[in-house]
């Protein structure tokens, strides 16, 4: 009985392989396997400092890492503090201004989040993650 | 070992038509939690399968899996939800899509317990966006609620395949 219990299920997993292979393949263009976050909401390090000032950097971070160092000129803006921080940084941003976000490292997920937010709730387009993060920008900057 | 007997006997004593009767009730009524159990996967499996981007993020809000893995589950579980469920309503594999609907029932019920003690806030995901203002005790109550239907499932079945091998069957 045992045996033909795993065997059934063994047949029912292989048969839904199938199909989600299928998906995965069709999908491929709009998830990353590596990261949350499409390559195409993402920035590297150097890609944005070409932007120069046609870009507005955000530190997701908590107040205390900011506050430690940041990005020169970046502005902070957490979910913490999200309703009292986004004021000020709309009033630095201004239209056809691209957004970089960064948080810690490439495994956190402020960044995202706030990228998010910022596309959802403010509607601003051009809202970029930086790749790696605040541990990627001090490699290329040390 | 015989397979799983689907038909059972109702028994040839004096009051043949009154047990012939309750069996037939009994049995409707297993088919009847057979075809909702069914639907809810099947449900929820289709929803999933639609979105499986969203659904990668809803895994990844648990923190327990890497994001690689995530992807591939978000792709994998919504089918095998779906093959399970079509397997209760045509009782083909019958018992094989009870033990894994148990299992991810199971492990669901870890992750949303796990999840909710290390003070994470998380949309299940369990019926794409239909699901995401549930409360942690909704969740927990109807995961419990389908958990206790398949293990009713599961013994009727084992009391079916005994019924079907006993010599002197009974209904």
């Amino acid at each position: 009985m045992k045996f033909l219990l795993a065997r059934q299920a063994l047949i029912l997993a292989a048969l839904s392989l199938l199909p989600g292979v299928g998906q995965a393949i069709y999908f491929r263009d709009k998830i990353s396997w590596r990261s949350p976050i499409p390559p195409s909401e993402m920035v590297s390090v150097d890609q944005a400092r070409q932007w120069a000032d046609s870009a507005i950097w955000i530190d997701a971070r908590p107040d205390n890492e900011f506050a430690g160092d940041h990005v020169p000129g970046a502005i902070s803006l957490n979910e913490d503090r999200w309703n009292e921080l986004l004021p000020q940084f709309l009033a630095a941003w201004s239209p056809g201004k691209k957004v970089v976000v960064y948080c810690s490292a490439q495994s956190c997920d402020l960044a995202r989040e706030v990228a998010e937010r910022l596309r959802k709730e403010a509607q601003l387009p051009d809202v970029f993650v930086l790749e790696g993060g605040w541990e990627a920008w001090l490699k290329k900057n040390r | 070992m015989k397979e799983t007997s689907n038909i059972e006997s109702p028994g040839n004593d004096a009051s043949f038509g009154v047990g012939r009767s309750a069996f037939d009730v009994r049995r409707f009524v297993w088919r009847i939690l057979d075809f909702i159990i069914a639907a809810i996967f099947i449900y929820a499996g289709v929803l999933k399968a639609f979105d499986p981007v969203q659904l990668a993020h809803d895994i990844d809000h648990y923190k327990i899996l890497p994001w690689t893995i995530g992807v591939g589950l978000a792709f994998y579980l919504p089918w095998l939800e779906i093959f399970c469920g079509l397997a209760l309503v045509f009782r083909l594999f019958y018992r094989g899509a009870l033990s894994i609907l148990s299992a991810l029932v199971v492990v669901f019920l870890v992750a949303t317990i796990a999840a909710k003690a290390r003070g994470l806030d998380i949309t299940c995901g369990c019926f794409g966006h239909a699901s995401q203002n549930w409360s942690f005790p909704a969740h927990l109550a109807l995961d419990l609620g389908i958990l206790a239907a398949l293990c009713a499932l599961c013994f009727c079945s084992v009391a079916r395949a005994r019924a079907g091998t006993s010599p002197t069957p009974t209904s």
